[in-house]
């Protein structure tokens, strides 16, 4: 993102970050576009906490989007922050707590009796099971067993369409990181699509939330699958303990501990489109 | 030149100088530190600076920006480590100029600036990376420690000079209202005022009579101050003309401003008591020293504990509170990323300021200075209002509220890629599954 050069006015959000146009590809009947703008100004933040319900993340890229639509069957599914973050619990009843969130409350309890109420709370890990948003015109999936064909994945086909979309990011107060990230590659034949929720909360959780989106051109077929996996943070740094690498630095890397974390649920669904 | 002055030079050009040369800086950088209090007093005019976070490049940036140390006077109020790539060559310049110019740079702490948080978010593994073994960020840390906790401005000007016409005539507001005193005013990194806002003027006399001396930093002052009212205003609600000894129209009423990284404490309600802390330690999980490090302003009321389980969030009715008792008229702190690089929340009473723009190289934000100029108006004398005589301060009158001082705050945005040595950030495809 080279958006730096351009004189900042202090108007309009466009006008701050060179106007990057979505980028887009269109091959086979199937346009696949994405966008990716600055984080959010106080404004449409605002906006976005009365709408939401709760405090947004630090780091809200509320513009961004990867958008894959099927122009004869109407079909489409997108992929965008407001939604992510509206299935995020807001009631509080899954919080985490950090991890020495004991030892400061317990030290909290004689001074100040007073201040008890948490304010506003929600799941502020922002957890989110958010599988895409589908145009509402779009034929609902139905369940499968039927996985996704890696092999064909796997296969070097030309990228003819690449791009990685963060669509928001949170430190955790310091305490570690929440993200939700979107990964797109096209190619001649087929297309994969990856939405990841990474969530690492030191010392207590570590959280991997993938949707994958597979698209077969030529059949119209569409898989979507979603895995969730989770564990503890000792435990997982015990399994690492026993490789020679650098530690901190695989807790930060989350294609690797997705080797070794534990799935906690999965399912798939399917849908041909029309032709 | 001296090994300083060349050390200056070398980080300047963002390339680290030598493991021993590191000992012997952070070695005289404590020595400098311990004779600090937990409250820095600083005298305006001060630019106000919040996080860095190894931005290295857009600290430069900064420089060119808000004037060159000693030129300008310059206040970080931490954070200057971490998350960017170059915590090393950002933090190790500020301390040789710290060094060099003790009166004209002041460094508090932020909450990065400690071992647990920078082992986690990479102000360590930098150093293993770039030194080949942890002693640096060893010595690092234990400058961390001596860093002051908070700072107070004091001699702030309520009126700010304006600065030189913009030269882009399309801004707006830029008329002043009839008889009213500069408050706040937004310059692109180019100089160019972007907004500006003027608040009615404190008293009912002539005005003609200001002293037009340079009030703040560098740059852009333009002499003729524009402000020839006529003595028709009452001023802001509770300001009786009588609360004035002195001709003067910019006589001091300006409180103290109060800088700290994140914010305040319930155990906390004055700034006397952020004397008393023993801060020379690792920044710790709980109790003031925590809070005032940690804690966000929030739109409630009174206290309230953030949902995560551990800090504090605090309302306005804190702040004004707090500012009263303590004859301060603004806390300015950083620690929260903000789109537009500064915000001012419940009424002026507190800003957050934010210098690290694009940060983490992908948020496209913008980043933001304050600068508070000097007043000139009192032939030097400093209304002392830091909590520590008292607020028996001559030019309030009874129930006056204190001003908060003229703001002028400077915008910038990250420095051109290619003076970063390294390549714009694009997605490389990858075969991911």
């Amino acid at each position: 993102m080279n958006a730096t050069h351009l004189p900042t006015q202090p108007s309009g959000h466009a006008a701050t970050y060179p106007s990057k146009r979505p980028q887009e590809i269109s091959i086979q009947g199937f346009r696949i576009s994405t966008q990716k703008l600055p984080i959010l100004k106080a404004d449409p933040i605002e906006e976005m906490t009365k709408k939401l319900g709760i405090t947004p993340p630090e780091m809200i890229f509320g513009d961004n989007y990867v958008m894959i639509e099927h122009e004869k069957s109407g079909w489409g599914i997108n992929f965008n922050a407001f939604d992510a973050l509206d299935k995020v619990d807001k009631t509080g009843q899954s919080m985490l707590q950090v991890a020495y969130s004991k030892e400061w409350q317990s030290s909290r309890e004689k001074t100040h009796e007073g201040i008890k109420e948490v304010v506003k709370p929600f799941d502020w890990s922002y957890s989110t099971d958010y599988k895409g948003t589908l145009s509402p015109s779009a034929k609902p999936f139905e369940n499968t067993e039927k996985p996704i064909p890696i092999q064909l994945l796997m296969r070097p086909d030309p990228i003819l369409f690449f791009d990685e979309v963060v669509l928001y990011e949170d430190e955790l107060a310091d305490n570690g990181i929440a993200m939700l990230s979107c990964k797109i590659r096209v190619m001649p034949g087929r297309l994969l699509l990856l939405t990841r929720f990474f969530m690492r909360l030191d010392n207590v959780l570590i959280r991997l939330r993938d949707t994958r989106v597979y698209v077969d051109f030529e059949t119209r077929e569409v898989i979507r699958e979603y895995q969730s996996k989770e564990c503890e943070y000792e435990k997982v740094r015990q399994i690492l303990a026993s490789t020679r690498d650098d530690i901190p630095a695989l807790m930060r890397d989350a294609n690797r501990l997705s080797e070794v974390l534990p799935v906690v649920e999965k399912h798939s669904e399917r849908i041909v489109l029309d032709a | 030149m001296s090994d300083l002055d060349r050390a200056i030079e070398q980080l300047r050009a963002c390339r680290l100088i030598p493991e021993s040369q590191v000992r012997e800086l952070c070695y005289k950088a404590r020595e400098l530190l311990i004779e600090e209090g937990n409250v820095v007093s600083v005298d305006a005019p001060v630019t106000i600076c919040g996080d860095i976070h190894g931005q290295f490049h857009d600290l430069m940036e900064l420089f060119r920006v808000g004037g060159d140390v000693p030129d300008t006077n310059y206040l970080f109020m931490g954070d200057f480590v971490d998350r960017g790539f170059y915590s090393l060559e950002s933090f190790l310049l500020l301390l040789c100029l710290k060094v060099r110019y003790p009166d004209r740079i002041t460094l508090i702490r932020g909450n990065h600036e400690s071992r647990q948080i920078t082992t986690v978010y990479g102000f360590y593994d930098e150093c293993i990376r770039k030194y080949g073994s942890a002693n640096v960020w060893r010595y690092c840390c234990e400058v961390f420690d001596y860093l002051a906790l908070g700072a107070i401005v004091l001699g702030a000007s309520s009126e700010l000079e304006p600065t030189g016409s913009s030269m882009n005539d399309t801004t707006q507001s830029t008329m002043p209202i009839d008889d009213g005193e500069l408050e706040t005013e937004v310059l692109n990194s180019h100089g160019e005022v972007t907004s500006t806002s003027y608040r009615p003027r404190f008293r009912p006399s002539s005005v003609a009579s200001n002293d037009s001396r340079n009030i703040s930093p560098p740059r852009d002052i333009s002499a003729a101050s524009g402000s020839t009212g006529t003595p028709t205003r009452t001023g802001v609600p509770g300001t009786g003309a009588s609360a004035d000894g002195n001709g003067s129209a910019t006589t001091s009423r300006t409180g103290a401003v109060l800088c700290v990284h994140g914010g305040l404490s319930p155990l906390i309600d004055s700034v006397d008591k952020i004397r008393l802390i023993d801060r020379k330690q690792e920044v710790p999980h709980e109790g003031a020293m925590c809070d005032l490090l940690w804690s966000d302003p929030d739109e409630i009321e009174g206290w309230g504990l953030s949902p995560r389980g551990a800090g504090f969030l605090f309302g306005g009715d804190i702040v004004k509170q707090f500012n009263h008792l303590n004859g301060l008229s603004l806390v300015a702190r950083a620690h929260q990323l903000v789109m537009e690089g500064y915000k001012e929340m419940f009424d002026g009473g507190i800003v957050t300021v934010w210098s690290a723009p694009n940060y983490c190289y992908r948020c496209g934000n913008v980043a933001a200075i304050l600068e508070l100029g000097e007043d000139t108006s009192n032939g030097g004398t400093i209304a002392r209002s830091n909590g520590e005589y008292g607020r028996s301060n001559g030019v309030l009158g009874e129930g006056n509220t204190v001003v908060s001082p003229g703001r002028r705050y400077r915008v910038f945005e990250a420095a051109a890629q290619d003076t970063r040595g390294m390549p714009a950030k694009k997605p490389v495809a990858d075969y991911f599954l």
